[in-house]
Order: structure tokens, then C-alpha cells, then sequence
């Protein structure tokens, strides 16, 4: 049980430090939010999910609603975070941004 | 207390705070400030300070922040150029900034150590709050029993300054001339707000959850952290939330002005209310033990319980109403005809 | 170096409230003085906040099982409430401020139609 606990978060850490170097490195203002968007939804779900499982360490009742509070912030998430995504790069393109082209390449 | 993660917090926190007061563009200086605010929420909870982590999160990363944005929506967004001239000042607040640093610094050097359970402060007064709660009170929430109960009055002066302010606020920005002697042009609007399907949707889907998290929050901060003021902020960002998403006019058509002043009266009107039924029982203002001549079936200990919970909820009443009424002053800058 | 990890933190606080209280004296724009006055009103809220921390403490929540048994309850094993309770109250009241002074500089907008300090002092003379 810890072992899973474990592996779920260091793949949640994975994924959150992918988004980062995704925000930061990407050329446009579009790729970077797809990278922010979806990275989020999903390390915040396998961090989660590790912490709701690790509650189980005693089986009881108590814990057992501990457990569904905590998925229930996920299901949460999950509606609210992509519709935040959504709403900037919606106002984005609204306000005029223009995706990133590659510049065509000279042939020499 | 793992001094590992109060160091790095702490270290964003100030990084956070030097970029806020930096950065030429103030909508990124306001989210900037909501980001310092959930790093701040975020050490309080390390800290165990899980009520005041609670009312940061909901007021501090949400609602301070709404208010900014819109407050930045209807002025200006850039930092002005600073002319030249300005140098003096910059140095005279440098130097009085540095010399009250110090003097903070040396009274700092007689301070008990940091996370020691015997300092002074937490040795006279509050071990009888800790022992004594569930014996008077039956109510587990400690900060929430000293909050309602032990130290109620200060809690009610605390509600009717929030009243205050939201009153100021319609005093200072509330016109209702259609037009006005020194108006200038509203706010440069890029393009129409077309009424977008998935934001809306998902909105009216989540604000009935929101709000009944929200009632849950007021009336289970007896258990667990939570209680009045936390409650009654969410219940007002759930208005706003709704106010950005669809029209300002929608709001205003379930939840209008007169509504909303009445609401916060009634907030105020029933924790002073409770106080003065107290009174006329026959005992002191705001002792709830009296209560049991009046709520069947209850002895005077779980009585001082159900005042708590009454007061709690003319606070949330009085703080959403409030929290709604503010918001919509700022954005609409007090013509209440268009906003956000 | 057992000192200075138990007072580095207070060193932290005092830099925060220095920031924001720099930013409220020095800023030129009306909104950065507003957000200095936010930082400093935070900054003095987890100074109080950190006097209540104790070691190896829980939550000022009594978890209590169902039952009428009352157990010994030990006072060094739950922070201090009472900083807490005080806080609680600040940070309504701050809010509270934020909402006025934004008011009140969205009054001055209306009536001089800038935001900066130094042109509102020209308008003024």
C-alpha cells in the first residue's frame, strides 16, 4: 500500500514539474496554457488520489469519508480548472493574440 | 513544525511580495497578490492555524482579488511613467523604512524562541480555553467556541465594522442620476462579451454546490474549521462568480440592492438580537446559557452551543450581503448598469 | 545555529512588513499603495499567528470520540487558539479596508482621472 502511495505521487511531482518547463518554455502564449491546463488537472489527480489512499492505513468509517471528501475536490477540479483554462485562452483570443507560426525555412 | 517547508514558503512568500510592489502592470501585480495570499494560506496551515488558513484562502485568494481586478477594470491598467523629481522621497522612505527595521530587529532579540510551547503567550490565558471548552461549551472547535462565545462582543463589533465598510463604500461610489457632473467615459472594451455556452454552463452547475458547501461550512464549524465569516464569504464569491460569468443585469435581477441591504441588516440585527434576548431573560449581553429557559429540550451547556450556531449564521448572512454589496459597487462604479 | 533557526523566522516577518510598508510610502500609483497596505496587514497577521505555533501540536480542535468520557486534555499538545481568534477578526477587518480604500481610489479616478500621486499633487495646486 505505501508503494503505491509513493509511486502516485512521485508520478504526480513528474507531471507537475512538466508543466512547469512547459510553461516556461514554450513559444506561445496558446501552448503554454494547453501545458498548464491539462498538467494541472491531472498531477492534481494522482496527488490526491495518493493522499486519499494513504488515509487508509486503518480501515473505519471515518476515514473511509475522508477518503471521499478528498475525491470528491477532485471531481471538483476537474470541472472547474479546464473551464478556467477555457475562459483565458478564449479572452486571449478575443483580445487578438496570435498563435506562434513556424517561419518558413530558406532553401538555399 | 518542519522548518524545511516553513523555509521554502517562506522564501516564495517574499519573492512574491518583492514582484507584486514591482511589476509595471498592475493586473499582474493583482494576481501576483492572490498568489502571495494562497502561499500565505498555505503557512498557516503548516503552522496549525487551519481557521485563519480558512478565511485567507476565501477572502484573501478570492475575493481580494476579484475586487482588485475589478477595481483595475475601471481605471487605469498601467503604471504611470515616473517623472523625474521623485528621487527625495524614494530616499527619505528607504531611510525610514531601514531605521524601523532596525528598531524591529533589536526588540526582536528578546522574543521567545520560535514554535516553543512555553512561551508566555501561551501560558496564562488560554490553557483554561483549551481545558474548559468542551466542559462549558460542547464545542470542539476551540478558536470557533473563544471566537462566538467567550470573546462574542469583540465578534459583534467585528460584524458591524464589515457593516461600516460596506455602507462607506456605498457612500463614496453610489450614484443614481443618470448623468452625472464630473463623469468620465467608461472602461476601453476590447470586444462584445458573446455569451459563452461552456462557462456559463459549467457556472450554473457549480454555484447550487458551492453554496451548499457553503451552509455546510457555517454550520459544522462547530467540528471541524470553518464557521460564520468563512461561510458567508463563500456564499457572496458564489454570487460573484455568477456576476461574471452571465450578465451583471441577471444578478441584480435575483439578488437587487434592496435585497441585499436588507440581508445584511438582518445579519447585524440577529446577532445583537440573540444578545439583547439574553438581556431580557435576565442575564448578562451575550450569555447563552439563559437560552435553555427559551429552546426546549436543551440544558444550559448545549444551549451556549445553539447561540453560537445562531449567531454564526446571522454573520455569514451579514458578511455574503455585505461581500455582494461591495463587489458591486466597485464594478459597476456605482451606476449598477453595466459590469464585469 | 540553534538560535538562528528559532529566530530566523521573525527575521522574515519584519522584511515582509518592511516591504510593504516601504511600498506604501514610496510607490507613486495609488493601487501599489493599496497592495503595500495589504502585504504589511498579512505580514503582522502571521506574526501573530506564529506566536500561537508550538512543536509537535495539532490543531486547536479537540477530537473528541462519541461518548461522555473526558479525557485528559494536554494543553502542550494544541496550538494556542487565542492569536488565532484575534486574526480571524483582522483579516475580516481587512478586507473590509481593502474594499473602502479601493473606493475610495476609484472616487479619486473619477475626479482627477489619473492614478499617480504626483499628478493628483499637481492637479491639486
Amino acid at each position: 500500500m505505501d508503494i503505491v502511495v509513493i509511486l502516485l505521487t512521485v508520478a504526480g511531482l513528474l507531471f507537475f514539474f512538466a508543466t512547469t518547463v512547459g510553461l516556461l518554455r514554450f513559444p506561445d502564449f496558446y501552448s503554454r496554457m494547453h501545458a498548464a491546463g491539462k498538467g494541472d488537472t491531472l498531477s492534481s489527480l494522482l496527488m490526491l488520489l495518493a493522499l486519499a489512499l494513504y488515509n487508509f492505513h486503518e480501515a473505519n468509517l471515518a476515514n473511509l469519508l475522508v477518503a471521499i471528501k478528498i475525491l470528491l475536490i477532485v471531481v471538483f477540479i476537474f470541472m472547474a480548472s479546464p473551464t478556467a483554462t477555457h475562459a483565458i485562452t478564449d479572452a486571449a483570443f478575443e483580445s487578438g493574440v496570435k498563435p506562434w507560426t513556424k517561419e518558413p525555412e530558406e532553401k538555399s | 513544525m518542519i522548518w524545511q517547508l516553513d523555509l521554502s514558503i517562506l522564501t516564495l512568500i517574499v519573492i512574491c511580495a518583492f514582484a507584486t510592489i514591482m511589476v509595471k502592470d498592475l493586473l499582474s501585480a493583482a494576481i501576483i497578490f492572490g498568489a502571495y495570499s494562497f502561499l500565505m494560506c498555505l503557512l498557516w496551515t503548516e503552522m496549525g492555524a487551519v481557521d485563519v488558513a480558512f478565511t485567507e484562502a476565501s477572502v484573501g485568494a478570492g475575493v481580494s482579488t476579484v475586487l482588485f481586478i475589478a477595481a483595475i477594470y475601471q481605471t487605469t491598467r498601467k503604471v504611470g511613467v515616473r517623472k523625474s523629481g521623485r528621487l527625495l522621497t524614494k530616499a527619505v522612505a528607504l531611510v525610514a523604512t531601514l531605521i524601523t527595521g532596525l528598531v524591529l530587529l533589536i526588540a526582536e532579540a528578546d522574543f521567545p524562541g520560535f514554535a516553543n510551547p512555553f512561551t508566555p503567550a501561551s501560558l496564562h490565558l488560554s490553557p483554561y480555553y483549551i481545558t474548559q471548552t468542551l466542559h462549558d461549551t460542547n464545542v470542539p472547535n476551540i478558536v470557533t467556541s473563544v471566537l462566538a462565545d467567550y470573546r462574542g462582543f469583540d465578534t459583534m463589533f467585528e460584524t458591524a465594522v464589515i457593516f461600516t465598510a460596506g455602507l462607506a463604500v456605498i457612500a463614496i461610489l453610489r450614484r443614481f442620476k443618470k448623468e452625472d457632473r464630473c463623469d468620465i467615459p467608461g472602461p476601453y472594451v476590447i470586444s462584445e462579451a458573446h455569451p459563452d455556452t461552456i462557462i456559463r454552463f459549467i457556472a450554473r452547475q457549480l454555484v447550487p454546490f458551492i453554496q451548499l458547501f457553503a451552509l455546510y461550512v457555517v454550520a459544522h464549524g462547530h467540528h471541524s474549521p470553518g464557521g460564520g465569516f468563512q461561510g458567508g464569504v463563500i456564499l457572496g464569491a458564489s454570487f460573484i462568480l455568477l456576476a461574471i460569468s452571465f450578465d451583471f443585469k441577471m444578478v441584480l435581477g435575483i439578488m437587487s440592492e434592496r435585497l441585499n441591504i436588507l440581508l445584511g441588516n438582518i445579519g447585524v440585527l440577529l446577532y445583537a438580537g440573540i444578545g439583547f434576548l439574553c438581556l431580557l431573560l435576565g442575564a448578562n449581553f451575550l450569555d447563552y446559557s439563559i437560552l435553555s429557559k427559551v429552546l426546549p429540550a436543551t440544558d444550559t451547556i448545549m444551549a451556549r452551543s445553539h447561540g453560537m450556531l445562531g449567531i454564526e449564521i446571522g454573520v455569514a448572512i451579514a458578511v455574503m450581503a455585505i461581500v455582494i454589496s461591495i463587489y458591486f459597487n466597485i464594478v459597476s462604479r456605482g451606476k449598477y448598469d453595466k459590469g464585469l | 545555529m540553534q538560535s538562528i533557526i528559532s529566530d530566523y523566522n521573525y527575521w522574515v516577518y519584519i522584511l515582509l512588513m518592511m516591504i510593504g510598508f516601504y511600498a506604501m510610502l514610496a510607490k507613486n500609483n495609488l493601487i501599489k499603495k493599496v497592495i503595500g497596505m495589504s502585504i504589511f496587514q498579512t505580514a503582522i497577521i502571521i506574526f501573530y499567528v506564529s506566536i500561537g505555533a508550538k512543536e509537535h501540536a495539532t490543531i486547536p480542535i479537540i477530537a473528541h470520540g462519541h461518548g461522555a468520557v473526558e479525557a485528559a486534555i494536554d494543553v502542550a499538545h494544541y496550538a494556542n487558539p487565542l492569536p488565532h481568534v484575534l486574526m480571524l477578526t483582522a483579516i475580516v477587518v481587512s478586507v473590509g479596508t481593502l474594499g473602502v480604500a479601493l473606493a475610495i481610489c476609484l472616487g479619486i479616478h473619477r475626479r482627477y482621472n489619473s492614478l499617480e500621486e504626483d499628478e493628483i499633487e499637481e492637479q491639486l495646486q
